[in-house]
């Protein structure tokens, strides 16, 4: 659990678990967000489109998370924060790359649902809360769905063109 | 949980600026400045009680992605900017960011004198061994043997080592990161914007385009050795320079070293000694007086 700081998973509550989890998709929403921004801004529209898609299913997810969180507990203080969390669900700034494909964008959203299935699958066994516990593993089962809907689009990709990324990059200029 | 008393006054994103960053997808920067936030956050200072100083390179680009105070500047010369903001301005938060080719080789000739001087500065360099920015020229911090395009059949010069350089010239706090790392680098950033006095945060922060591949943050991950799981004091400078010497080799994080007893700062002393002239200063309407034969 070294992507959480200053969280005792043994005696976290549901709604410090919720906000939790909200911290964990607008985490991952933010940087989709940021992958794709930096994407169309270096030509490579493909993967800029697919990262904007997986930013409006962080998006989604985070508002329905919200929306639980107000129902239980409605305006109550928040005491997790974002600095308490590291790359949980949110893929790693270093892995993005200029002119990358569209299947190379799907392995990095694989790649980190895969991470973030890891991370609830950990947190689930340190949990005491079983209703804390009931919520992990729901979000666990649909990091599950996650990658399942991924693999399947990876599937549907067609073959990639094996050309050299080294044919796009910009020839030196001389003043 | 325990619930906290006091809730941090400030979040990461309250430190994020409007402004893109235009690095290449997947450079190190893009972590770094994430550590950054972070570490400001847990800081607590306000943006407006902040001033960042770079140089150039793409890494200097870092003060625009701010919502604190930013300067970027002339190539090479952040140190000595940064400098005089501190001194005009002592309870500002100054902190500098730049490149390896900014730091020390451009600016290498600033770097012992805000060590000696102990200004109380934030250095945070983005160490990628290469100019990216002018697309891949051998960097003063490039290993041996490097192919570039300034060094085409390998470079034949030894790299300048930071931690060796800085911790040689008296530098209170020399610590190294990676944003392969990003909790840590955050701890080590805030860490060394507590030490009051000149500090160095190495961080080895990949160049995507032009970095070798095994200088890459998964490769980061996979090397990184931090120096509290082997057993390192950070109080010994000598312990810390004899760690420092596996630059290049090893890819060792955290602290090296840490002054336990800081000396005070030259901000503090210039204080100190304006207050003691004013003591002695002739008062204004005396002034003339000063140059009138009795």
């Amino acid at each position: 659990m070294d992507k959480t700081r200053k969280i005792d998973f043994a005696t976290i509550g549901l709604r410090d678990a919720l906000d939790l989890a909200v911290l964990i998709e607008e985490e991952a929403k933010e940087r989709y967000e940021e992958f794709a921004d930096s994407m169309e801004k270096h030509h490579t529209p493909a993967a800029a489109k697919f990262f904007r898609f997986m930013r409006g299913i962080e998006e989604l997810h985070e508002a329905k998370l919200k929306g639980q969180r107000s129902e239980l507990f409605g305006d109550a203080r928040r005491v997790v924060t974002r600095e308490m969390i590291y790359d949980i669900e949110a893929p790693e700034t270093g892995e993005p790359r200029t002119h990358m494909t569209a299947r190379a964008a799907l392995e990095i959203a694989l790649g980190a649902e895969t991470k973030a299935r890891a991370f609830f699958e950990q947190a689930i066994e340190r949990v005491k809360d079983s209703s804390v516990g009931s919520l992990f593993e729901e979000l666990r089962d649909e990091e599950i769905e996650h990658q399942e809907l991924v693999r399947k689009m990876i599937a549907k990709l067609p073959p990639e063109d094996a050309g050299d990324i080294r044919d796009y990059e910009d020839p030196p200029v001389t003043l | 949980m325990k619930e906290p008393t006091v809730l941090p006054t400030y979040q990461a994103k309250d430190f994020k600026s409007e402004l893109k960053p235009i690095w290449c997808p997947g450079c190190g920067d893009f972590g770094v400045l994430q550590a950054i936030y972070r570490a400001l956050a847990a800081v607590g200072r306000a943006p407006h009680e902040i001033a960042f100083v770079s140089g150039i390179g793409c890494s200097s680009r870092i003060p625009g992605y701010t919502t604190a105070y930013g300067f970027n500047s002339v190539h090479g010369r952040a140190l000595p900017i940064a400098q005089g903001i501190k001194l005009a301005n002592p309870d500002l938060l100054v902190l500098v960011a730049g490149g390896d080719g900014d730091g020390f080789s451009i600016g290498g000739g600033h770097v012992p004198h805000a060590i000696r001087r102990n200004i109380d500065l934030t250095y945070i360099v983005m160490d990628n061994q290469i100019y990216g920015l002018t697309k891949g020229q051998l960097s003063p911090t490039s290993p041996k043997g490097l192919h570039t395009v300034t060094s085409d059949l390998g470079s034949l010069e030894e790299p300048v080592n930071p931690l060796l350089y800085t911790l040689a010239y008296g530098a209170g706090f020399v610590a190294q990161g990676t944003p392969a790392d990003m909790a840590g680098l955050a701890d080590i950033i805030e860490e060394a914007i507590r030490y009051p006095g000149f500090s160095l945060v190495n961080v080895q922060s990949p160049c995507v385009t032009f970095g070798e591949d095994d200088n890459q943050v998964k490769a980061h991950r996979a090397a990184m050795k931090p120096l509290s799981s082997i057993g390192h004091d950070p109080t010994n400078r000598i312990a810390a320079m004899d760690l420092a010497q596996q630059y290049g080799k090893a890819l060792h994080t955290g602290v090296f070293f840490k002054n336990p007893s800081p000396p005070p700062t030259y901000d503090a002393l210039v204080r100190e000694r304006q207050r003691s002239l004013a003591e002695k200063a002739v008062p204004r309407e005396r002034l003339l007086d000063m140059f009138v034969q009795k």
